[in-house]
């Protein structure tokens, strides 16, 4: 079960997202529900693997709005930082932090479905 | 925002436009407190979501990246709509770069993301709804919805503008005026005139489209211009005649226009378009001319009105209006024989000197003011009548002038009774010269207002017979006591037979009336004896005397008494 406390535990910054959402808990709760099951996660995993590095930066500029809104911030940290690996063309020398990053981003959302 | 949009039956409409399922959620949890939200993925949608709506969307919240349609594209296409490019747009972007795009595109302010605060997103909503329908109010208020032109008030407005950004450009003012407009409607239908009205500010649009223009419509057919200076705006009549081409359902329309060329920008725009208009005015009904430039005459001519109209108060209070009287003259007897008299003004104004009343009647007419000068003549003319009363023991009745603005002042009756009462005469003594303009309007109003004079006993004379259209058709309608056969009759009346057969009718109507006939500008002995022979009962005219002041009046008396006794 996703839980205030757990989510502040995950280290989401949980006050400002359920500001965000006019206080209402439930409700931040339930966004946090969906994004779980967001493909866009996996979609972006493969985005990278096949090189399709400007679909890529879409989708991670996508997550790093939705990440962001939720205050999602272990994930919506790594996102940011794909974003701008990925911003204005590739450069290969990027490619190993490139994946790390993805790999964690896997790695924490794996942790936040654990939690459900 | 004015409690207007916050109470739920009036809430105004926000259109969300994300391709993220939980930004739109998150966004319309917030925009839901004080909006009715819609939310689509893209701009694709969002397209459709605005165009077969009926419903008036007061802002749309839009993300830039999405597929289908990204937010970039849907601005653009929002901006060339005109419908459309009247809606606020607020982008949600965290790129810099995104930014000045979208501002260029039309966008007017940013969210970014992550969003803000609940209270700072509501609160830049509200500003910018506010801020967009005060313009659109502005906006409507400000144009002439037919032609497309602004409305006089904004028209002036943008004039001040302009010349704040840059007030030494030479400027001309033009008014141009449709010539028998209301015809135009009459006969082909308003659907037509509107039509005229708006092609005539296409072609002018168009016409100064690579220069400074600034255009309106004012009363129904007049459109002001304030335009940069041409020498030569001759072809423009005809150009506006011809934009009709050989269209038959259309009519002939013809324009013409006054211009006021380089104005002088240290007075208001208002009085530099006044001259515009005497200038257009000037050629009203002259087939010949259809453009017509105010000049130095004009203005001299205007500054001169001006002077009079500010002069008249004190003119009046420094009795610098002088009232003289023209005999009339009975001719029915063995000799003629002094029976009244006509009281007429004229301005001995200290600075000027005399002035002609064909020079100030009519202007005091226009503006009316004559009431104030007429009623001073009244009470003149009246306590004159009391003088020669004590002075010789006679009564010689004084026929004064009413004007068609002293006739419908509902306190006429009212100030006639008090100008009796304080010069001790009573209404036999005053009589009225009501001349046919007077009569034009409202008739049934004159004939209640005549019956009631006549049943105080005051005799009513009908001034300027047979000049107007309507002679004829008054004198049978209203009542009169007396027919002064205007002089133009007289003074024709030995050129030909047909003249005098006029004078002769007119006497003879008088006749059938049953009322006494006067005949003004009578100047000659065989003009005399005509109508005496005719059977004309008064006489009016330089031969027997010209207007003279009191004094010399008073010799013309005591020479009637005299060879009375």
């Amino acid at each position: 079960m996703i839980t205030i406390d757990n989510l502040k535990a995950f280290g989401a910054n949980v006050e400002a997202g359920v500001a965000r959402c006019m206080n209402n808990e439930g409700f931040y709760l339930k966004l946090v529900q969906k994004i779980l099951a967001d493909t866009s996660f996996d979609r972006l995993k493969s985005e990278v693997e096949e090189e399709k590095y400007s679909e890529a930066f879409e989708t991670a500029h996508a997550l790093k709005g939705v990440t962001g809104n939720l205050e999602l911030t272990p994930v919506f940290d790594m996102v940011c930082q794909i974003t701008e690996i990925l911003r204005g063309g590739f450069d290969p020398a990027d490619k190993e932090e490139l994946t790390s990053l993805v790999d964690g981003v896997t790695v924490k959302m794996n942790e936040l479905r654990a939690m459900n | 925002m004015d409690n207007f949009g916050k109470s739920s039956r009036f809430k105004r409409k926000v259109l969300i436009v994300d391709d993220e399922m939980i930004n739109r959620e998150i966004l319309g949890n917030i925009l839901e407190t004080n909006y009715d939200v819609c939310s689509c993925e893209n701009g694709k949608q969002a397209l459709e979501i605005l165009s077969e709506s009926r419903v008036h969307f007061s802002l749309i919240l839009l993300d830039l990246i999405m597929p289908e349609m990204d937010g970039f594209e849907l601005l653009e296409i929002m901006q060339k709509n005109e419908n459309l490019s009247s809606i606020p747009v607020i982008v949600m972007t965290s790129e810099k770069t995104a930014e000045v795009k979208s501002i260029k595109l039309g966008a007017s302010d940013f969210i970014t993301k992550p969003y803000d605060l609940p209270e700072v997103i509501l609160a830049r909503c509200e500003r910018i709804i506010g801020l967009y329908e005060k313009n659109s109010i502005i906006r409507s208020a400000e144009k002439d919805e037919l032609t497309g032109l602004y409305t006089k008030e904004f028209f002036f407005e943008y004039i001040r503008q302009f010349e704040r950004f840059d007030c030494t450009k030479s400027m001309d003012a033009i008014v141009i005026n449709i010539e028998h407009f209301h015809t135009v409607n009459e006969m082909y239908g308003r659907e037509v005139g509107d039509e005229v009205l708006r092609r005539t500010a296409e072609v002018l649009t168009q016409r100064f489209e690579d220069v400074d223009f600034i255009g309106c419509r004012t009363d129904a057919d007049s459109f002001y211009l304030y335009v940069t200076h041409l020498d030569n705006f001759e072809d423009l009549p005809d150009e506006l005649s011809n934009a009709f081409g050989q269209n038959p359902d259309f009519p002939q329309v013809r324009y013409r226009m006054g211009i006021y060329q380089d104005v002088n920008k240290d007075v208001p725009a208002e009085d530099s378009f006044d001259h515009a208009k005497i200038a257009c005015d000037k050629i009203r009904g002259d087939y010949t001319k259809h453009i017509f430039c105010y000049s130095q005459e004009m203005s001299d001519k205007e500054v001169y009105h001006e002077r009079l109209i500010r002069d008249i108060e004190s003119s009046i209070r420094n009795k610098d209006f002088i009232v003289f009287y023209q005999p009339k003259y009975g001719i029915q007897g063995e000799r003629p024989c002094l029976q009244s008299a006509e009281a007429l003004v004229r301005w001995k104004h200290p600075e000027l000197g005399m002035i002609s009343p064909g020079e100030f009647i009519p202007l005091f007419e226009k503006n009316g003011l004559i009431q104030k000068l007429d009623r001073y003549v009244w009470e003149e003319a009246a306590e004159q009548i009391r003088k020669w009363r004590e002075k010789y023991g006679v009564t010689i009745p004084v026929s004064v002038n009413v004007s068609r603005v002293d006739v419908y002042n509902p306190e006429f009756k009212n100030i006639l009774d008090d100008i009796l009462s304080e010069a001790e005469i009573t209404s036999r003594e005053l009589m009225l010269e009501i001349t046919e303009s007077a009569y034009s309007e409202d008739a049934e109003g004159l004939i209640r207002l005549i019956d009631n004079l006549r049943d105080k006993g005051f005799k009513i004379e009908m001034d300027d017979f047979g000049t107007g259209y309507s002679s004829l058709n008054m004198i049978t309608t209203i009542p009169i006591d007396v027919l002064k056969m205007d002089m133009k009759f007289i003074r024709n009346m030995h050129k030909d037979e047909k003249s005098l057969k006029l004078v002769e009718l007119i006497v003879d109507i008088a006749k059938f009336l049953k009322v006494p006939v006067v005949a003004e500008g009578v100047e000659e002995e065989s003009q005399v004896n005509t109508l005496k022979k005719m059977g004309c009962d008064l006489i009016q005219g330089y031969y027997f005397s010209r207007p003279v002041p009191p004094e010399e009046f008073e010799v013309l008396i005591e020479k009637e008494l005299n060879s009375q006794s």
